[in-house]
Parts: C-alpha cells; sequence; structure tokens
C-alpha cells in the first residue's frame, strides 16, 4: 500500500479513537488527502467559543513535505491572514518534521490562538491593532469569534449577512469614530476602510490628525 | 533595459550560428585550412577568427581561471583532507564542519580549537546533550581530538552500514507505519526510523528544495546527515545522489568569493578569478569572463555582478545603478515624452489626446504648433501640414522648455542611445542572417569560394561587439562629471560609433555577384583596420581610466568615496 495513504488513514483514525483532545478530522470528498480540520477555541481567549476549520491539503510527498493549511473559518488573529485564512507558522514551513502529524499541526494552531507572534504577522493590519490596544484587538477578536466561529448552527453560513453583523465591530473600530467622518458626509465603508488601514485605534488615535483622514478619505 | 534584454542577445546570437551554419564543426575546420594554404590575407582572417590569448592581456580584459566541476570538487577534498587532518576527525565529519563554517578554514580552525563541543553541536554532529565531556573545555588536547576520533569512527560505521543493515527494533517506524519494514537506522541522535522513511526524506530534500544539510526527521533535532549516510540512503538513486553532490558544489562555490557558478542553464563549469573578487576591486576592474564550457556562443558572463553580458567598459557599479534608473524612469518618461509637451510660452504641461496640431493652451491662451513649437501665427495657410522645424521662432520655442524637463531629457538623451544600439545589434544579426543565404546561394550559383563569401560574419560580430561597447558607454557618459575627461571620453565615443555606423551602412549594401570582391575589400578593411582598432582604443582607455582613477562621477557611487 501507498505508505502516504497508509499514514494518513492511521492518522485520521487515530484522531477518530482519540476523545480527550476535541480534535476533529474529516473527510471533505473522497479524496484522503483533501481533509477538513477543526478544533474548538482555546479556553480564555478571545477565541473562546468558537469552532475553528481549517482546510487541509496532503501533498505529494507528505509527510516528508509539510501539510498545507489554512483556516477555512474567518479569524482575527496577528498570524492569521483576515482575508484568505494563510496560516504563518514554523512548522508549516522550515520547522516541519515528518514525525509531526495533522493532529499535532492541529494542536499547534490551536495554541497559536493562545499565543500570537505579533512580531512575525501574517496580516500586518490586524497585528497593527495588536499592538496599538490589545483590549480593542481582543474586543475585535472575541466579535470575530462570535460571527463566524459559533460552531454548529452558523456553519457554511459564514457568508450570508447576517442582520445583526456590524461592519464598525468587524474591522475592530470605534462607532464613534466611523460616526463623525461619516457625519462630514464620506460613505460609511469608505471611512471604515481608511480608519483600518491608518489604525485608528486606542492611542493612536491622538497620533492622527483629522487632516490626514480627509486627506485619505479625498483620495 | 533589463538583463532580460541582455539574455535575449545570446539567444539571438545562438540561432545565428546555428540556423545559418548547418554545422558549426565543419566551418571551424574550413577555415583553419583555408587559412593555412591561403595567402596573407586569410592568415588574418584566421587570426581574426581566435579567441585573442591570455598572454597578451589587454588591460580591459581579466585574469581568470575555468574550472569543471570535477576540478571544484577536487578543490573541496583539498580542504576536507586539510581539516580531517588537523582535527583528527572523519573526512564526513570534517565536511560537515566545513560547510557549517561556510568553507572558511581559518574561522573554522579557531572556533574550533576554541571550543570544538560547541562548534559540533552547532554544526549538526553531535547532540546537544550528548556531548563527551572530554571534548568539552578550552584546551584540546591529543586525548580530546582523538575521543573525537573515536566517537566520529564508531559513528559512521554506524551510519555506513547500518542504514540498509537489518536492525531489529520493537516498535514500528513513527512516520510510515509499516510494520513490514525491517531495516531501520538513525544519525548520533538514535531517533531511529525505518530505512525507506530515510530514503524518502532524503530524496525530497535533495529533490524538491535543493537542500544539502539534511536534518534528523525528528522534530526539533538539529543533526545533520552526513555523507556517507546520504550514500547508503540513496544507494538505488545515483541520479539524487549526483545531485546532492552538484548542491555541495553550488554551495562551496557560493561560500567563496574567489568563485563564481556560470549562470547559464545547467552549465556547471565555475570560474576563478580572485582578482575581482573584493568590492573595492569593481571600482577598478571590469571582470568579463567566459566559462570553460565549449559552447557558442560561449558563456561570457561578469564575475562581479548579476549582468549576464558584457557590460565593458563600464564598472559593475555604475551599469546596475544605470539597469535600476531605466526600469523606474523609462516607462513613465518614455511616456511622458511621447505623449506631453510644455507650452512654449507658460510651460504647462500639455496632453495632446487627439485633435489638429493648432494647439491653444488652457493655461494661458497661446496658440502654437504641436509639431514645431512655434507660434501659429506664423503657420500661414500651410496650417495642417508643418513644415517648419528650423524656423528660428520654432527653435526658440523649444529652448524655451521648462528646465524641470532638463533632467529628462538628458536621461532620454542618453537612454535612447543605450537602447538604440541595443536595437540596431539585434537588427544587423538578424539582416545579416539574411545576407548569409543569399551569399551562400551566391557560392552555387557563381565561381566564387565559400570563405570569399565569409567577410560578412566577422563584421558583423564586429558591429555587434562594438554596438554592445558603445551601448554601455552611453550609461557611463551619463553618470560621468563634466570636464576634459569627459570630452576624452566622448570623443573616443564618438570615433567609434562613427566607424561603427559607416561598417553598419556597407553591410546593409545590395549583395551581387559583381561587386562581391570590392566589396568584400572594403567591408576587411573597416573592420580590421579602423572598427576594431576603435573599439580597442574605447576599451582600453576606459579600463586605463578605472586603474588610474581618472574617471568622476556626477552621483555618489557605490565603492568610491
Amino acid at each position: 500500500m501507498d505508505a502516504r495513504l497508509r499514514r494518513v488513514n492511521k492518522e485520521i483514525a487515530d484522531c477518530k479513537n482519540d476523545k480527550t483532545s476535541n480534535i476533529r478530522i474529516d473527510l471533505i470528498d473522497s479524496s484522503p488527502f483533501h481533509l477538513k480540520g477543526s478544533f474548538p477555541g482555546p479556553k480564555d481567549t478571545p477565541y473562546d467559543g468558537g469552532v475553528f476549520e481549517v482546510d487541509i491539503v496532503i501533498p505529494e510527498s507528505y509527510p516528508f513535505q509539510p501539510v498545507k493549511m489554512k483556516f477555512i473559518t474567518k479569524v482575527y488573529h496577528p498570524n492569521i491572514s483576515s482575508a484568505s485564512g494563510a496560516i504563518c507558522l514554523d512548522i508549516l514551513k522550515d520547522a516541519w518534521s515528518p514525525v509531526l502529524t495533522l493532529k499535532s499541526t492541529l494542536i499547534s494552531l490551536q495554541s497559536l490562538l493562545c499565543s500570537p507572534e505579533p512580531n512575525d504577522p501574517q496580516d500586518a493590519e490586524v497585528a497593527k491593532h495588536y499592538m496599538t490596544s490589545k483590549n480593542s484587538f481582543e474586543e475585535t477578536a472575541r466579535y470575530w469569534t462570535q460571527t463566524y466561529a459559533k460552531g454548529q448552527e452558523s456553519k457554511g453560513k459564514v457568508d450570508i449577512k447576517e442582520p445583526g453583523r456590524d461592519e464598525v465591530a468587524i474591522a475592530g473600530l470605534e462607532k464613534t469614530h466611523v460616526a463623525q467622518f461619516e457625519g462630514l458626509g464620506f460613505e460609511r465603508s469608505k471611512v471604515i476602510d481608511v480608519l483600518r488601514r491608518l489604525n485608528y485605534r486606542g492611542s493612536n488615535v491622538a497620533n492622527i490628525p483629522d487632516e490626514r483622514i480627509i486627506d485619505e478619505l479625498l483620495k | 533595459m533589463s538583463s532580460d534584454n541582455d539574455y535575449d542577445y545570446s539567444d539571438d546570437d545562438g540561432e545565428y550560428y546555428y540556423d545559418d551554419d548547418e554545422d558549426m564543426m565543419s566551418t571551424q575546420e574550413d577555415e583553419d585550412s583555408a587559412s593555412s594554404d591561403d595567402g596573407m590575407d586569410m592568415d588574418e582572417f584566421g587570426d581574426d577568427f581566435k579567441v585573442p590569448q591570455r598572454s597578451a592581456r589587454k588591460t580591459y580584459e581579466i585574469e581568470y581561471d575555468s574550472l569543471p566541476q570535477s576540478a571544484v570538487e577536487k578543490l573541496m577534498s583539498n580542504d576536507i583532507e586539510h581539516i580531517s587532518g588537523i582535527f583528527g576527525v572523519e573526512a564526513s565529519l570534517a565536511s560537515l564542519l566545513l560547510r557549517y563554517m561556510r568553507w572558511n578554514k581559518e574561522r573554522l580552525i579557531e572556533k574550533y580549537m576554541d571550543n570544538a563541543s560547541a562548534v559540533t553541536v552547532a554544526a549538526g554532529i553531535s547532540p546537544p546533550s550528548r556531548a563527551s565531556p572530554s571534548a568539552l573545555g578550552p584546551d584540546r588536547s591529543q586525548g580530546s581530538s582523538s575521543s573525537a576520533r573515536t566517537s566520529g569512527l564508531r559513528r559512521t560505521a554506524r551510519q555506513t552500514s547500518a542504514p540498509l543493515k537489518a536492525k531489529p527494533q520493537p516498535s514500528i517506524c513513527p512516520i510510515c507505519f509499516d510494520d513490514t519494514q525491517a531495516l531501520f537506522s538513525a544519525l548520533a541522535c538514535d531517533h531511529t526510523f525505518c530505512s525507506g522513511c530515510w530514503t524518502a526524506y532524503i530524496t525530497s530534500k535533495i529533490r524538491e528544495e535543493g537542500e544539502h544539510a539534511i536534518r534528523c526527521m525528528a522534530e526539533g533535532c538539529a543533526l545533520v546527515a552526513p555523507d556517507p549516510f546520504v550514500r547508503s540512503a540513496l544507494a538505488d538513486d545515483p541520479e539524487t545522489w549526483e545531485r546532492f553532490n552538484e548542491l555541495l558544489v553550488r554551495h562551496f562555490v557560493a561560500s567563496n568569493p574567489n568563485l563564481k557558478y556560470c549562470p547559464y542553464p545547467s552549465c556547471t563549469y565555475t570560474v576563478s578569478c580572485p582578482t575581482a573578487a573584493s568590492k573595492s576591486a569593481l571600482t577598478t576592474v571590469v571582470p568579463i569572463v567566459t566559462c570553460g564550457a565549449d559552447a557558442n556562443p560561449p558563456h561570457r558572463f561578469c564575475f562581479g555582478c548579476p549582468i549576464e553580458s558584457d557590460h565593458r567598459p563600464v564598472i559593475c557599479p555604475v551599469a546596475r545603478m544605470w539597469l535600476r534608473k531605466c526600469r523606474d524612469d523609462s516607462e513613465t518618461a518614455n511616456w511622458i515624452k511621447s505623449n506631453t509637451k510644455e507650452c512654449s510660452r507658460c510651460q504647462s504641461t500639455i496632453e495632446k489626446n487627439g485633435g489638429c496640431n493648432h494647439m491653444t493652451c488652457k493655461k494661458c491662451k497661446h496658440e502654437f504648433c504641436w509639431v514645431c513649437m512655434g507660434p501659429w501665427s506664423e503657420h500661414g495657410t500651410a496650417w495642417y501640414s508643418c513644415n517648419r522645424y528650423d524656423e528660428k521662432a520654432g527653435v526658440d520655442a523649444r529652448d524655451a522648455q521648462s528646465k524641470s524637463r532638463a533632467s529628462l531629457e538628458r536621461y532620454l538623451h542618453y537612454y535612447n542611445r543605450w537602447a538604440n544600439h541595443e536595437q540596431s545589434a539585434k537588427l544587423s544579426v538578424e539582416l545579416y542572417a539574411k545576407t548569409e543565404k543569399k551569399m551562400e546561394e551566391m557560392q552555387v550559383t557563381s565561381n566564387l569560394t565559400w570563405i570569399e563569401v565569409q567577410f560578412m560574419k566577422k563584421a558583423v560580430d564586429e558591429v555587434f561587439k562594438c554596438r554592445m561597447t558603445l551601448k554601455w558607454t552611453y550609461a557611463m557618459a551619463y553618470y560621468l562629471e563634466k570636464g576634459n575627461q569627459k570630452e576624452l571620453f566622448e570623443d573616443n565615443q564618438r570615433d567609434l560609433e562613427r566607424a561603427v555606423e559607416d561598417l553598419s551602412e556597407l553591410l546593409e549594401s545590395q549583395i551581387e555577384p559583381e561587386i562581391i570582391p570590392t566589396l568584400r575589400q572594403k567591408v576587411t578593411d573597416k573592420t580590421q583596420v579602423y572598427v576594431s582598432k576603435r573599439n580597442e582604443i574605447m576599451l582600453e582607455d576606459t579600463a586605463k581610466g578605472f586603474l588610474e582613477g581618472r574617471w568622476r562621477w556626477n552621483v555618489p557611487v557605490e565603492g568610491f568615496d
């Protein structure tokens, strides 16, 4: 039997038998080389209460080359792209070892959620937010968890615009700030875009003069 | 212009050699025999086809050596033997130590003498916890070095034989979970995996990642597999083993500033050029080298920078600066140049996006002709066909063009000439391809001999070469500070340019059998007596100028104070 197939089958079976770790690996279609992993957000983090799904692609030369993983669930985290779900983690690149498994890699992702590395960011805007104001960052991350990672009931519905979804909170901004510039006659989406880009949060608010923002808005 | 275009050249060159001669080898033979039994004229011909001898080195040529892969491997093994002898360790371990220190023997010896165990751990030879106590401590006596030797031998003995030797293990391989596997092996760290997995892992590292430092498969283990281990894992795959050795050679070459790998695809030659190894040397020489591969056209490249073509007479830092400028500016500049002009009265930039040539400036209401830039009132009835280009008013108006455009104009002056020579060189080669066919036909239909219709080839080669020189002289002139030196430089440039243009013109003459003897005489005279001489002077004088520190720049140049 193909060594890669044997190993993947065993990994999937091992994961099914292990009831303690709460980590699941499911088939997406009939191929055992394209899988979906999921794990609960770690306790005492803004990700608590969410279930995070990960797209897993097993390359031809697995396990000698690292597995390819990216988040399906949208996550607000410095090392995870808020747009594509791409992950910045050493074991998915140079630090990969053939001894690592799908389960151990998913556990590493789980612990990445506990300990962000803002100095080596995947998403620079999120990392800036994290560095400027951790409280505000956590609030946004929690909001994203509530919106996108609520587990069973919201599964597969992430793209549907829910009525309660708040663009301002998703961008990690203050309602009053957005309202202030919206009041000047600028479009809401544009205001959100500019404020997010300029990282108009926490102590940074005092550093960015209104003119600067208006300049950007007029561009 | 990017190096891509330079690269195109060599391609064109290749076509021109391969497509037009049915066989290059026979060409060479014919020439040789012809030059030996023919008169004086032919002798000169034959000589000029030969590469200049290195003994008569010109100022603009650099001393270098070309090494085949085997010669580089020999250099590597000399270093390895040397270190292995001094430290009393196995050759494979000495090799790992050298690779870790990027083949810097002096630093390796210093560090090893200072703290051998730290170096062996860092090089991935022994695991940190297992460093033998006797190897610790700064005082490396005979005792500790012999302990290194024994441990090395012990390891290698196991590594060389163990990977494929049955070594029953109580557990199954943690990677493939295949319980039918019976062969296990491990590096000095004792992380044991089955041989099948080792082979697959090593193959994947070499083939997919081009990695020569192959670490143990265990997570976080920094041990590196020594060559005998890799070799036994690849016992059934000589191709990958070959590739592994090539990677080692490349690493060695990359680590040594005196060496450079030939950049041509799949060429395995290395050039050694110690004269150009330091950054400061690159301010005085242009190290254009040709590797020893028997290729046509020869693999010529610059030892000092990544420009894969002959950029003489310009030194690397200036050539690079120029290419960067062209990449940044040329697109925008070209657009501005071709789509806008400035109002000759108020200097506002105007984009003409359609309509006739009668322009009225939006700002100052000045009416002028788009073609000659002269006032419209003087155009009389010939409104729609401007023929007044040299009228004084127009000249004045153009002279008055804003100063802000002056620097752009200056750049474009040089850039256009630079690009033009490149283009012309390409065209002359294309033209020659056509001409040659015609001449070969003539050889069949008339009583001309093969050698008599070959004179064009040499002339085109010369034109191509000189245009490349000219091209780069414009990059150089752009950065040269105004003054006598620059004027002398431009005099040489002008003389060469004139000679080349004259010869180019001759090359474009209609080829008829009757005129061939006279044409041949003219072309040969021009090529040998005039053009190649001019090129020589240009290159020689510029190279001397660098050695004498004669050139002054109008911008700061890397390496100059």
